[in-house]
């Protein structure tokens, strides 16, 4: 997979490619507008990561003139400015989705990774990570074949975090995509759900699934 | 304008002198007046007077010579001031008694043409005479008809009304100088308390801002000026303190993450560490950074509150249902601090609500609530329309907050407890981004609490504002 990461600040752009090649991608970096929209038309790339704020031509109007071009790849937007105007404006200029900075590196890739993935997630019957199994269908849960007693929002956050395994999660995307909370609330309540699910998951057990990434978030993994 | 510029003293002044110079012109004007008909009137009275006894005389005591004599000859001789001349003349123009003298002042001829009525004459030696001839019927005869001449002198008269219209003259004169003087002195007086008040007010700066005018012996409406004007300042103290407070507030919640990172990055890079403690370090600076980026976002989103023309997103929202998601998403949280939560609205209440904006609302009231409500306490939630609007309540049963600090509360970076709350994540910005969410749906947010009873506090969403998105006024 291919990214275009357009930025401008010379720090932002090293640790974004760093990153993005670390997590699998394959990165180009542009330093200006001009040079992303050469870039974008000249190679082929699966996703834009573009800045709003650019020498010489802004990222609205890299993304408009694209956009008319006929390029249909997912283009994530990135600004320092948190209007809802602006997230509007993006999204109506064809963005396919919005960070605003400062942003967790995690979520910027969880992100990507939703964009990139297109279809939806393969609804497997059954999630196996390591010992675990996380049957859907049954909204069952069983760890070395003995089952784990859930209460129905923790199978759901377990089926999340199996899911995504191997992937951070940080404790917004979790409140979003388990309770609907789409607000950066007090990440403490992620934290004691978390920590409930482990009490019943991990905890009777020696290979602990659940990892807290400081400062980040969460990851559930087979790794010891 | 050039008129614009024109001092106040400048103008009172001007409008004064033109007003106290009218009103002298009218009063001496009138007094003038009166004068000159009093005096008219007087003389001719006097005319007709003398004219009455002498015609009486001569009716009823025709040959009373000695009484005539002493009317028309001796009374009017025996005069100083305001002379006057009597004569009697036959009917054939025979002069038959007159005043000593008369003939040479006013002759008979004078009296030509002023028969049976009063007249302006003028003496042999010019000066100005009053003057009558009457036809009177002498008394015992049969068609005896003689004429009685009088004159009385006006020069007395005259010299009054000069002598008046002097000093008239010279009084106009001296107010048109004195009043405007008079006046500009006054107006100067008048509006001293204007330039106390200027001189005030310059005075103020944002450093002596706690000073104020000195209302006392000020007329009313200058007290009232002055007192508006201290109200004025008593607000913006107070913006200015908050500002002041909020600024030095910011600096030390950016200070202690910022410092944390440094120091540990430093020491960190003081010496060769094993992978495992960079790690740890890192680990360490990027939660502080996580702390740095939540407070940015909550300042930012506070601006935006803040900022008019900002709109929001209202939808159709099941508040019943919201509530009931809110309160599952906290039960974790509420079930670790043995907080019985829960969560009551009529069924199918529905409000026209930026969703995602009032979960933050009402999440962050929730946050509040069981971090200051004990174990076996209680926090309920519960919405109901009102006559207003939707309401949305939040009470606990925890600690309470102090009647001081309930006006604050709202203020950025205030902490009722400043010790207690330096938990993660507690900025103290959570009420200031309820209220901001309110102001944005046009409602507003009410605090009541009781000290070791508990607190309540009141979400107002007016139904108007639920219609539609609403700018911030």
């Amino acid at each position: 997979m291919k990214i275009l990461v357009v930025e401008d600040e010379a720090k932002t752009s090293r640790f974004l490619r760093t990153g993005l090649r670390e997590a699998g991608f394959v990165v180009d970096v542009a330093g200006d507008g001009e040079e992303a929209i050469h870039m974008a038309e000249e190679l082929a790339f699966d996703l834009i990561v573009l800045d709003v704020m650019l020498p010489k031509a802004d990222g609205w109007q890299v993304l408009t003139l694209l956009r008319r071009e006929g390029m249909e790849l997912p283009i994530l937007l990135l600004t320092a400015r948190d209007a809802v105007d602006d997230r509007v404006k993006g999204f109506e200029l064809g963005a396919d989705d919005y960070l605003v900075k400062p942003f967790a590196f995690s979520e910027l890739l969880a992100r990507i990774r939703s964009l990139l993935r297109r279809s939806p997630l393969r609804q497997q019957e059954v999630l196996r990570v390591a010992d675990l199994e996380v049957d859907q269908a049954r909204h069952r849960a069983m760890r070395s074949g003995r089952r784990v007693d859930l209460t129905a929002k923790e199978f759901i956050l377990l089926t999340l975090l199996a899911k995504r395994a191997g992937e951070v999660l940080s404790r917004t995307m979790i409140a979003e995509a388990v309770w609907d909370m789409n607000f950066d609330s007090d990440t403490n309540v992620v934290d004691v759900n978390v920590r409930r699910l482990r009490g019943k998951l991990d905890d009777p057990f020696p290979l602990k699934l659940i990892k807290t990434v400081r400062g980040v978030g969460y990851v559930l993994n087979g790794e010891a | 304008m050039a008129k614009r510029k024109w001092s106040l003293a400048f103008r009172l002044t001007a409008w004064y002198t033109v007003a106290s110079l009218l009103l002298l012109v009218a009063a001496t004007g009138t007094l003038y007046w009166a004068l000159v008909t009093n005096l008219e009137r007087d003389s001719d009275l006097f005319l007709a007077d003398k004219v009455q006894v002498a015609g009486t005389l001569l009716r009823e005591r025709p040959n009373d010579w000695d009484s005539l004599r002493e009317e028309i000859e001796l009374e009017s001789a025996a005069r100083r001031y305001d002379q006057f001349y009597t004569r009697l003349v036959d009917g054939h123009g025979k002069t038959l008694l007159e005043t000593p003298g008369m003939n040479l002042v006013v002759p008979v001829e004078k009296f030509d043409g002023l028969s049976e009525r009063v007249g302006l004459i003028q003496s042999v030696q010019g000066s100005p005479y009053k003057a009558t001839a009457v036809t009177a019927r002498v008394g015992g005869a049969q068609n005896v008809y003689w004429k009685i001449q009088t004159a009385v002198s006006l020069a007395q008269q005259q010299e009054a009304i000069t002598r008046y219209r002097h000093w008239g003259w010279a009084i106009l004169s001296a107010s048109s100088i004195l009043s405007p003087l008079v006046g500009h002195q006054i107006a100067k007086r008048g509006i001293r308390p204007v330039r106390h008040v200027a001189e005030a007010a310059r005075r103020i700066g944002s450093s002596t801002l706690s000073e104020r005018i000195q209302a006392e012996g000020y007329p009313i409406e200058l007290a009232d000026l002055a007192l508006t004007f201290n109200a004025m300042l008593d607000r913006l103290e107070d913006s200015f303190d908050r500002l002041t407070r909020f600024s030095a507030d910011l600096a030390h919640e950016l200070r202690t993450p910022v410092n944390n990172i440094r120091g540990e990055i430093e020491v960190a890079l003081a010496r060769p560490r094993s992978t495992h403690e960079y790690r740890e370090v890192l680990g360490s600076s990027l939660e502080e950074v996580e702390r740095l980026s939540e407070l940015i976002g909550s300042l930012l989103f506070l601006a935006r509150t803040e900022s008019p023309g900002t709109f929001i997103k209202p939808e159709a929202v099941r508040v019943d249902e919201m509530l009931e998601a809110i309160r599952d998403y906290y039960e974790g949280p509420a079930d670790q601090a043995g907080v019985r939560l829960a969560a009551s609205a009529p069924p199918g209440l529905q409000a026209s609500l930026d969703r995602s904006l009032m979960q933050r609302a009402i999440g962050n009231l929730l946050s509040n609530a069981l971090a200051h409500t004990p174990g076996g306490g209680r926090v309920d939630l519960s919405a109901c329309h009102s006559s207003e609007g939707l309401e949305i309540w939040v009470r606990d049963s925890g600690c309470g907050i102090p009647a001081e600090s309930i006006p604050r509360l709202f203020d950025r970076f205030y902490r009722v407890d400043q010790s207690r709350s330096q938990r993660p994540g507690g900025f103290g910005l959570g009420l200031s981004i309820v209220r901001g969410i309110m102001t944005l749906h046009g409602g507003n947010v009410t605090v009541v609490s009781e000290l070791e009873k508990g607190t309540q506090v009141i979400l107002m969403i007016p139904t108007s504002a639920a219609t539609g998105p609403r700018k911030k006024s």
